[in-house]
């Protein structure tokens, strides 16, 4: 009996104890394998077993290619039995949607655009003044996935729940856009981001968000398309319908075990970067902008790849490379990773110059203030300014790199570049100073905002995108769309017309922001223009690359290279993009961009024509006084000299 | 440091020839205004009336208003605002800059000679020779004249500072200097310019006393 009740206490303390040590055995902290580097420089062998996402959300069993039901590999699953997903998933390009990121230096926006209704609006999930939340503009997370998924590498708004009624029946077909670790890290030339059959098509066309990253590389194809599949679709269940996306692996991808070697590079090559961060400039003669004749830029024509500057850790806090960048960012290399960090250190007693074989620069006859009034990327980067600044375009914003891209000069959205103006700053995550202004004036990309939105106060919200197309269409219907892709012409009236039918589909007070005026109306329903309104004013963020040779450097002829009085610096113009019609394009000069007053620009630029008489007068002056200085002295050695005499006689 | 040491300086130069002027003043005391206008207007009373020396005083009017606008012009944005000087400040400074600097040279050449010390203005010397040397140096008769012997050492002093005042900027407008070498010779430009304007208000000071006392 003793006995009996000694077992049955030992066996009830063993079940009520086992879930909590099994717990904490649970709960190890435990890095993973690849997440922290042995020190060995040598690249190890991928060859993985490839895993899926099943039905459960889970990890699910190994992918073989002629199983019955062949699923597209998940990262999180195949790649995340090494590498942390959870770490890898904070980094700069996933967190964006995270609260808690620091937003850091004002960056590109992503860019939403509508010709015929006269849209171009900047958003970003990140607290940038200027930008606006997709939430505002009525943009759920799958939406923003599916309309700019094409050049993300997935994560951030991308593996977002849905809570949206129209968008959580998709996300069951589509999947979710998990971060794809090749889009940067596959090495093999088969990546295919932009192709007819390529990542972006999957995201943004097909709906393929679960299908996408397995379509993207090069042992797999996916056929078919989510967007064809209804609500009801179970990619887990496939009917057989040939529309619905199905996956083929190359057989002979796979070794005998079912594993599957990677290229996998840590160093990311430029190739991968390129696909999201290329520029285009369009400046004089339309042949400039071809890759053939425009340099890339100088770093890496010297040698350096992309991420030999903007380097990270398994935590992805990807280097940005700006001067304030250590005041927001964990990564170590922050301070030593921008212009000056490689190439003027300070250093810390122990000597830092010449990093990465960075030359250190003379600057020759260079007055010390213009360090404290540019930045670095100001005389160095970006196409040499001209008369006016020149359209621009980007990866992220002309979906570059993917099918049938209008390649026109003026295509929406419209970019402009360079605009010499002075940063905004750097937003850090401090109520007290919400932005580190670096005072410092750097080249620029600026859009125009266009948009309707709601008045209340003076505050400006942009009206949802589905109430504005609905409200609008009709409008807006007869007008004539140009072939080159840029601006339907809006005429004035038209806008009248558009805020009077916006304003009784939405009940409130509206304005459309465009141009950089603000059109709203007044209490008798007539039309109002304010011009020059906040809330219309360019978004620009800093432009830094491409680095042009020192040879190229603004003020290497000479100083008038900026102060000239009609130096493209101060007194170049930048146009002010907007869709309704004007009799007279509006532009506005460099200089109004810059904080410096017009006239004291002009004036100082025009004092440079008399810079040779001043030397002239400075030389002779010093001459003059040198020569009185060794008369007079070679006068007082002979008086002493002759008392010296005369005492010895 | 600069900002510091400068208003020390200057504070401490000024109050200097307060004292000076308050504990040595002789002969009837005069209303501030009155004995402003009297005491400049000795300056430019020369004894030689001619061309020349209109010239020679229009010249010295011209160097003491340049002095006052590239002392404001320089100054003023270092001392007030900590900030190096730009804008406007620079403009004008950079146009009374050159116009300055050929009045000094003016000056150099009229007045070096006016400016020579004789040895009975140099008594210590002499001591030194005759302790030194055991040669036999009359022994001086006069008293020796502090005011006057420093009025010219202050003299030779703005002479000798204009140069590296002049040449420090000078070299920094050509292809020459690379960023470090820069921030040195605007360094070596701002403490000359301190000592220079030091002397110059010391000179200016002594130059008045001395017209007063009917010296020179």
């Amino acid at each position: 009996m003793r006995r009996e009740l000694i077992l049955t206490f030992v066996l009830l303390l063993t079940v009520f104890l086992a879930p909590a040590v099994g717990e904490e055995a649970a709960e190890g902290p435990g890095k993973l394998l690849g997440d922290e580097s042995d020190g060995s420089r040598a690249h190890p062998t991928h060859v993985l077993p490839l895993f899926p996402e099943n039905e459960d959300g889970e990890k699910g069993e190994q992918i073989t290619p002629d199983a019955d039901l062949v699923l597209p590999f998940s990262t999180k699953y195949t790649c995340g039995e090494c590498h942390t997903y959870d770490v890898i998933k904070q980094g700069w390009h996933f967190n964006a949607v995270d609260s808690n990121a620091v937003p850091g230096r004002l960056g590109q926006p992503w860019i939403y655009f509508d010709g015929k209704l006269g849209i171009q609006i900047p958003l970003s999930y990140r607290a940038w003044p200027g930008t606006y939340q997709p939430a505002d503009f009525g943009m759920t997370e799958f939406r923003f996935t599916q309309v700019f998924g094409r050049h993300m590498p997935g994560g951030g708004p991308g593996e977002v729940t849905a809570t949206d009624v129209d968008d959580i029946g998709r996300q069951f077909v589509a999947g979710k856009l998990e971060i794809n670790c090749l889009t940067c890290h596959n090495g093999h030339h088969g990546q295919d981001q932009g192709g007819v059959n390529g990542y972006a098509i999957h995201v943004s066309v097909r709906q393929n968000f679960r299908w996408a990253a397995t379509a993207s590389c090069e042992f797999a194809q996916v056929k078919g398309s989510a967007s064809a599949m209804t609500d009801t679709y179970d990619p887990y269940m496939p009917m057989g319908d040939e529309q619905e996306p199905t996956v083929i692996y190359q057989p002979e991808a796979f070794n005998a075990d079912g594993e599957v070697l990677l290229d996998i590079r840590r160093e990311v090559p430029n190739q991968r970067c390129y696909y999201c961060h290329s520029n285009v400039y369009h400046t004089e003669g339309h042949g400039e902008s071809e890759k053939w004749s425009t340099d890339e830029d100088v770093h890496l024509k010297s040698g350096l790849t992309c991420v030999d500057c903007h380097r990270n850790g398994m935590k992805h806090d990807i280097i940005r490379g700006y001067s304030q960048e250590s005041r927001v960012s964990d990564n170590p290399l922050a301070a030593t990773s921008s212009c000056e960090g490689c190439h003027v250190p300070e250093g810390s007693g122990v000597p830092e110059a010449a990093r990465l074989g960075a030359p250190v620069p003379q600057h020759l006859g260079l007055p010390v203030v213009h360090f404290e009034k540019l930045t670095c990327t100001a005389c160095h980067s970006g196409p040499w300014p001209s008369e006016q600044a020149v359209y621009s375009k980007t990866s992220r914003a002309h979906r570059l790199g993917t099918p049938n891209v209008n390649k026109a000069e003026k295509a929406l959205p419209h970019v402009l570049s360079p605009v010499f103006a002075l940063e905004a700053g750097t937003v850090v995550d401090d109520p007290n100073e919400p932005a580190l202004h670096s005072g410092k004036i750097a080249p620029h990309k600026a859009v125009w905002p266009a948009f309707w939105a709601t008045l209340a106060e003076d505050k400006v919200t942009p009206v949802a995108l589905d109430v504005v197309e609905k409200a609008l269409k009709k409008v807006f219907e007869e007008l004539e769309s140009p072939a080159d892709g840029s601006w339907t012409p809006i005429p004035t009236e038209k806008i009248g017309e558009a805020l009077n039918v916006l304003a009784e589909a939405v009940e409130e007070k509206v304005a459309y922001v465009a141009g950089g005026t603000l059109y709203r109306l007044d209490e008798d329903g007539a039309m109002v223009e304010e011009a020059d309104h906040p809330a219309a004013a360019a978004y620009m963020w800093p432009l830094a690359h491409n680095v042009r040779p020192a040879a190229q450097s603004l003020g290497i002829r000479y100083c008038t290279d900026c102060h000239a009085t009609d130096g493209p610096f101060f007194f170049g113009k930048v146009a002010v993009d907007s869709p309704v019609v004007s009799d007279t394009p509006r532009t506005v000069e460099q200089v109004a961009f810059q904080d410096i007053g017009r006239f004291g620009a002009w004036a100082f630029a025009a004092s440079f024509v008399f810079r040779p008489w001043f030397k002239i007068v400075a030389i002779g002056s010093a001459a003059l006084i040198g020569i009185v200085l060794l008369l007079y002295g070679l006068k007082a050695l002979g008086a002493v000299a002759r008392v010296l005499a005369e005492q010895n006689q | 440091m600069f900002q510091t040491v400068s208003i020390i300086a200057l504070l401490a130069t000024l109050i200097g020839i307060a004292a000076h002027w308050v504990m040595t003043s002789t002969g009837p005391r005069q209303g501030i205004v009155v004995g402003g206008v009297h005491v400049f207007s000795l300056l430019l009373i020369e004894q030689k009336s001619s061309l020349l020396g209109a010239l020679k005083k229009l010249v010295y009017l011209l160097a003491i208003v340049c002095f006052v606008v590239l002392a404001i012009t320089g100054f003023w944005p270092t001392l007030v605002r900590g900030e190096h000087i730009s804008g406007y400040l620079l403009m004008i400074h950079a146009t009374f800059a050159p116009i300055f600097a050929l009045c000094l040279a003016i000056l150099a050449v009229t007045w070096a000679g006016s400016n020579r010390f004789t040895a009975e203005e140099c008594p210590w010397i002499q001591r030194l020779l005759r302790q030194v040397t055991r040669l036999r140096v009359a022994a001086e008769t006069r008293p020796w004249r502090c005011s006057l012997v420093v009025y010219k050492a202050a003299f030779w002093l703005v002479i000798f500072l204009a140069l590296p005042l002049i040449l420090s900027i000078l070299v920094s407008m050509f292809h020459l200097l690379g960023t470090e070498w820069q921030h040195f010779v605007l360094a070596v430009h701002r403490w000359t310019s301190l000592v220079f304007a030091i002397v110059v208000i010391v000179h200016t000071y002594l130059a008045m006393r001395l017209r007063m006392a009917g010296a020179v």
